[in-house]
């Protein structure tokens, strides 16, 4: 054999070896909640030891109970804890964890988190720092975008310098405008202006929102489209060039420009357009080099023209609408292309079959604008049945601590039509118990059971247009009478098990509630 | 045996007489005969006439919560009526709104001072919880009489903020 042909035969089993994947041993998840459990779940499945890191007052949390080690990365507060990234990554050495998965919020789309870990050997379960950095500057990605010929949403193109300057590029525009946080995302900074007056305010408010959720306080103006559809394609990218896209997303139920209600199929794509935007969005990927899993999010207007919204860098607290409609696992494939495999997906091989509905619950008082409403779930039974999945980071007893995101869990079914999958979804909230706290179920009912929604007549100005001022409907007599008599039964039946102290004088007394005296639950004295 | 609650601060008397296996529910003028069985501590079934209910419950010191064919009922003791029920508009109607923290949280700026004029809805102080600001407005056009609270407090659910008053 020549040198030559040596040195060739070298380089390519080189490059193979390099090319040839070493799946991990151990994932840290870098998370709370419902997703860092989907997360670790994801892991048991394919066989990978999971860490779980925790700050002080989620040390009773789910995540906690189901990792196989779980590391206290210090107090309440995010930024001393799930934000401090020099804790988590002495928590994925201490523990030997090779990679760390991000999952939404905290620190999933932070492109110094990335570099960090780089510079570190470790994995981030995500895309590469430098495209991470590009598509979280949203300024920087609708230049890049424009220049690449995808279209965007008018608006400024570099951060704002100061306020006169906005002032001048908002009367540009036209009112209203939308105020963006630049590093931003699920709708934390962002805000409607109508008129100059509110410009002032709308910016500070946005800035100072901006900079607690991201720790940046960049923000930009943008004009505001009125009343348009919220699509979104899903993207795989490996990590040697191959992309492909599983499918839309349609996400425009919103509060606060926070979806709460998901669906896939869209009702408003046809095939042509289905095709169209998914090869946009495959174009911004490439155009960004990204890799891994990301979301390419588009407005959609009145007339199906699609603009270029931003890049999620992230797995998408929506992602299992897709998942159900596709039969892809995207936290597996995250974790495969992250561990250097080659996408095994072909784009002509993917496919939608039924329709899948996501609702977000989150702990938040919908009949008093949305308040968060933190407390003991004193009562938790999850719904269940043929095409219900319900993701979840909460059970009976756990406090609700009021320093993060409310979202407790996600409800998702999937059936073979829209008709069937909204049927399951209204009956599924129905089957959902959460007593102690405000939660969005029954709002969530409502939407799911209202004539437009039905229609699929689903824009983003549907929650403001149809469920201003909503109110939960009285509930029937009958049912009343019923919910009296059983609070009075258990307290009979506490009586006479004894558990009440001073036994209950049956006739003499007017009001129970008088004589008891002091009274808990199953307590001890 | 009889009982008294209040579910959205209307007074409902019920008297739960046992006889056998059956429980006899009087409620206002209606007479229901009802198989009462506890599955667990949380949850009764209820058959009534025929027809199954199931009910879950679970109560704190204050409240007991029952959900009931998908409805949730808050079922409080007498006498709390006059306790946290005088907010929201009742007291905004007044001549000296007191305004409250809606939820535990942290405030993250008073935008007024005290003696300064207030239009109605002009944003008086912003309260952060879980991430999310909620901006509380004026109710009335009037004066900042008296401010309870600076700018990186804690704050507790109903906790005083500021205390207004209307032009005379």
């Amino acid at each position: 054999m020549s040198r030559t042909k040596k040195n060739q035969k070298k380089r390519k089993k080189k490059r193979e070896k390099r090319k040839k994947s070493i799946m991990f041993k151990k994932i840290l998840i870098a998370n709370r909640g419902e997703i860092a459990v989907r997360v670790i779940k994801a892991c048991r499945e394919v066989g990978i030891a999971s860490v779980a890191v925790y700050s002080d007052v989620d040390r009773a949390s789910l995540h906690v109970q189901m990792a196989d080690e779980a590391v206290c990365i210090g107090p309440a507060p995010a930024t001393e804890s799930y934000l401090n990234m020099d804790r988590i990554v002495e928590a994925a050495r201490a523990t030997g964890a090779e990679a760390i998965h991000p999952g939404y919020g905290f620190l999933a789309e932070n492109p110094e988190f990335a570099r960090r870990l780089e510079e570190e050997k470790l994995v981030f379960i995500g895309p590469n720092s430098k495209a991470l950095a590009l598509v979280g500057d949203k300024i920087r990605a609708r230049q890049t975008m424009e220049k690449a010929g995808i279209p965007i949403i008018p608006g400024m193109k570099r951060v704002l310098k100061d306020i006169s300057e906005c002032e001048a590029e908002a009367r540009r525009l036209g009112y209203p405008v939308m105020i963006k946080a630049s590093a931003g995302g699920g709708g934390k900074g962002m805000r409607i202006v109508s008129s100059e007056e509110e410009l002032r305010p709308g910016l500070e408010a946005g800035m100072r929102e901006a900079k607690a959720a991201f720790g940046d306080e960049s923000v930009y103006l943008e004009k505001c489209i009125e009343d348009p559809r919220h699509v979104e394609f899903q993207v795989l990218a490996d990590n040697y060039g191959h992309v492909v896209h599983l499918f839309e997303r349609e996400c425009s139920i919103q509060r606060r420009h926070q979806k709460i209600v998901e669906e896939t199929p869209s009702t408003a794509l046809d095939p042509e357009l289905r095709r169209k935007m998914g090869e946009t969005a495959k174009k911004v990927l490439k155009v960004a080099r990204y890799n891994n899993a990301g979301t390419v999010e588009f407005l959609l207007d009145k007339d199906k023209n699609f603009y270029f919204l931003e890049v999620n860098a992230r797995l998408q607290v929506e992602h299992p609408v897709t998942e159900l409609t596709t039969g892809v696992d995207l936290v597996h494939q995250q974790i495969r292309i992250a561990a250097g495999e080659k996408l095994g997906l072909k784009e002509e091989e993917l496919s939608q079959r039924g329709h899948a509905i996501e609702c977000r619950i989150y702990a938040e008082d919908p009949s008093k604008n949305f308040l968060p409403s933190s407390g003991k779930i004193l009562y938790l039974k999850e719904p269940k049945g043929p095409g219900v999945r319900h993701d979840c980071g909460i059970y009976s007893g756990w406090e609700v601590p009021i320093y993060y995101d409310p979202i407790l869990a996600k409800l998702i079914v999937w059936a073979e039509t829209r008709e069937v999958a909204c049927q399951r979804m209204k009956t599924a909230l129905e089957d959902y118990v959460v007593l102690g706290i405000n939660t969005t179920i029954r709002f969530l009912r409502d939407v799911i059971s209202h004539p437009r929604f039905r229609d699929g007549a689903t824009t983003t100005s549907f929650i403001k247009n149809h469920f201003d001022g909503w109110k939960e409907e009285g509930a029937s007599e009958d049912l009343l009478r019923l919910a009296v008599a059983a609070a009075a039964f258990s307290d009979f039946s506490r009586s006479q098990a004894g558990m009440v102290e001073a036994a209950t004088p049956v006739k003499e007394s007017y009001s129970p509630w008088k004589t008891l005296g002091r009274w808990r639950i199953g307590g001890k004295s | 045996m009889e009982f008294e609650f209040l579910i959205n601060n209307v007074r409902h008397k019920i008297s739960l007489e046992k006889k056998e296996d059956r429980f006899f529910i009087r409620h206002q003028d209606k007479l229901l005969e009802a198989d009462i069985e506890a599955i667990s501590p949380n949850m009764f079934s209820l058959l009534v006439e025929g027809r199954s209910y199931l009910v879950y419950i679970a109560g704190d010191k204050e409240k007991k919560y029952i959900s009931l064919g998908s409805d949730l009922f808050i079922i409080q003791k007498p006498g709390e009526e006059v306790r946290g029920i005088d907010r929201g508009e009742d007291r905004l109607q007044k001549e000296k709104p007191v305004i409250t923290a809606p939820m535990p949280g942290k405030v993250i700026k008073v935008c007024v001072a005290e003696n300064e004029a207030v239009r109605k809805n002009q944003t008086l102080a912003i309260v952060e919880a879980m991430k999310m600001e909620n901006e509380l407005k004026s109710p009335i056009e009037g004066v900042v009489k008296k401010i309870f609270v600076a700018d990186g407090d804690l704050v507790d659910s109903e906790k005083p903020l500021l205390e207004l008053e209307a032009p005379k």
